[in-house]
């Protein structure tokens, strides 16, 4: 990659990022899991697995289920608990590595202190409110689907920490630019979107369906398109920079984002079939800017000529 | 108890050497893997055809995981066989990968199976497909003392490898539900059988295949007060203990994975009742 003079350097809401590519919560663990496979510094930061207070053991089997270029998860936020977290997990991380850690809980007050816990802490770079996650039934779901009830949450969060603020919002809305906005609104630094697509598959010999969990989160190549989507309208409704998420298996795929209004993007699933995929994103990326002529990756972001502008 | 070192998972596309038919559905495939670290025996790796090259092909999506049948070492890497059985899209497109064709994988992965001690007799029960766990496991505990392996399937050729194990020289005993091989029934009863052998000692009892079949094994172990510990499948999205997909209950509560923590476990730590 040597002779790419491509600047990949990109902020995203206050996270600076040495290249666009992160990875995204639930998909890469506590970020050490893949040291065998490549040096954690090519790519710009990882978002961690999504943090509660206390220690979770997630849901009863089976929790994962193939979908026609996608998958359904319900895992139950299984994680070892902020504190485990910042004792256990940060200290295995490289320098130079943009650590973002994401918080999911059931309660407002909670999220706010998970927030706290955090703050402060060498090596977290950021945070990220899980706002959407679909799967525990007292859980995200309602945060992320009322804009009254996520405006408050990112509300109390934003009191509760200086740190850079990203709020992953959920699909499962009718209009992501209301949730958008609502976000800008009570102080986000940036958007997260999209996270998985609730979603159900049936298993016909016992007539139930293929998750113990009943439905799951849809996450894959298959929800790309929707993503895409999504973001290219969050685009358009808001000023703070967009991470894009769902389905990139490729540079081209991140490149997609960049171009529909993406700051940075977040490989997930592809992290599972392809360890190395969020290693060879950022390479793509810096080669892909380097054929257009680009100086710098950020000149891609929201470059889509959208026949009449919306 | 378990494994010295366990060597670093590696992803690396490898080159299909041959990929031959042993009989109906049940396939010997043969890649070459450059920079293969050596495995221990229980081991496996994550397998996806179709994920390389210009124009990769992400349905299915996810990878399959494969028992390390064994591995040959050679110069820069190592000659690893699988033995499989066509059952679903994904198997299917295994079985159509053509030598010189590339099948991206990962590994090896997981925790092997622990040895048996010096001189202790090690029992080994595979069923169907679970076979192809077992093959370096025997050749490892034959060089430790009394090796007797139990093989069952459907008919005899449903007994993928059992040329091979008869080449280590361990004692082989078969049984297939249509008595086309050994014993007529199931291999669970040649394993009663032999933990009531006289003088049979402190056998370790190792097994691999249907869940049921496992159980049964894990329940004669126990009534003679045998340690056994079992190979699980299961569905996996990744295999090296990232998508938690593949947790199974403990006995005493929580999760183990069986990418990480097993597939090998002890069978008295697993929640069987709870296992889909």
């Amino acid at each position: 990659m040597s002779a790419a003079p491509v600047d990949t350097a990109v902020d995203l809401g206050g996270i600076a990022l040495r290249n666009p590519v992160l990875t995204a919560s639930g998909t890469f663990g506590y970020g050490s899991e893949f040291a065998p496979f490549f040096d954690l510094t090519r790519i710009g930061g990882i978002v961690a697995k999504s943090l509660t207070l206390e220690p979770r053991s997630g849901n009863l089997p089976p929790r994962i289920a193939e979908t026609p270029a996608g998958m359904l998860n319900a895992i139950g936020l299984e994680n070892v608990g902020v504190d485990a977290f910042v004792a256990d997990k940060l200290p295995l991380l490289p320098d130079g590595l943009a650590v973002v850690a994401s918080v999911f809980e059931t309660e407002i007050e909670r999220y706010a202190e998970v927030c706290k816990r955090l703050t402060g802490v060498p090596k977290v770079a950021g945070l990220e409110i899980n706002a959407s996650c679909p799967h525990v039934k007292s859980g995200g779901i309602e945060f992320g689907q009322r804009p009254e009830l996520l405006g408050r949450l990112v509300r109390e969060t934003r009191r509760a920490s200086s740190l850079p603020l990203l709020v992953k919002l959920s699909p499962n809305v009718t209009d992501i630019r209301e949730m958008a906005r609502v976000c800008e609104g009570e102080g986000a630094n940036g958007l997260s979107l999209i996270n998985t697509l609730q979603a159900l598959d049936v298993d016909l010999a016992t007539r139930r369906p293929v998750l113990r969990n009943g439905l799951g989160g849809l996450s894959g190549p298959a929800i790309r398109p929707v993503a895409l989507r999504m973001v290219w309208q969050a685009f358009q409704a808001v000023k703070i920079p967009i991470c894009g998420i769902g389905g990139i298996m490729s540079a081209e795929d991140a490149v997609k984002f960049l171009v529909c209004g993406a700051t940075a993007v977040q490989v997930g699933t592809a992290n599972y079939l392809n360890p190395m995929a969020a290693a060879e994103v950022a390479d793509g990326i810096a080669a892909y800017a380097a054929g257009q002529g680009c100086a710098r990756v950020a000149e891609l972001v929201g470059t889509l000529e959208m026949p009449g502008g919306r | 108890m378990t494994a010295a070192a366990v060597p670093l998972a590696i992803r690396v596309d490898a080159e299909v050497r041959a990929n031959l038919c042993e009989g109906g559905p049940n396939r010997r495939l043969v890649l070459g893997v450059a920079g293969w670290p050596g495995s221990a025996p229980g081991q496996f790796a994550m397998l996806s055809p179709g994920a390389t090259g210009a124009a990769p092909r992400f349905d299915p999506l996810l990878p399959r995981p494969m028992a390390v049948y064994r591995a040959a070492p050679e110069p820069g890497g190592a000659a690893v066989e699988i033995l499989y059985k066509v059952s679903g899209r994904g198997t299917q497109l295994l079985a159509d990968a053509q030598p010189d064709e590339r099948v991206r994988l990962v590994g090896p992965l997981g925790t092997g199976f622990p040895l048996p001690a010096a001189g202790q007799r090690a029992l080994l029960v595979g069923g169907g497909t679970g076979i192809a766990s077992l093959h370096d496991l025997a050749a490892a505990a034959r060089a430790r003392g009394p090796v007797v392996v139990l093989l069952g399937a459907r008919s005899a050729g449903d007994l993928m490898g059992r040329e091979d194990f008869a080449a280590l020289g361990v004692e082989l005993r078969l049984a297939t539900e249509d008595g086309s091989a050994g014993r007529r029934g199931l291999v669970t009863a040649l394993l009663e059988e032999a933990l009531a052998e006289p003088g049979a000692g402190d056998d370790l009892v190792y097994a691999c295949g249907p869940t049921p079949m496992m159980r049964r094994a894990a329940e004669l172990a126990a009534e003679r007060g045998r340690r056994c510990v079992v190979s699980l499948e299961n569905r996996m999205a990744c295999g090296f203990g990232v998508c938690l997909g593949c947790a199974v209950p403990r006995a005493g509560g929580g999760f183990a994975l069986v990418c990480r923590d097993g597939p090998v476990l002890d069978a008295g730590a697993i929640a069987w009742e709870a296992v889909p």
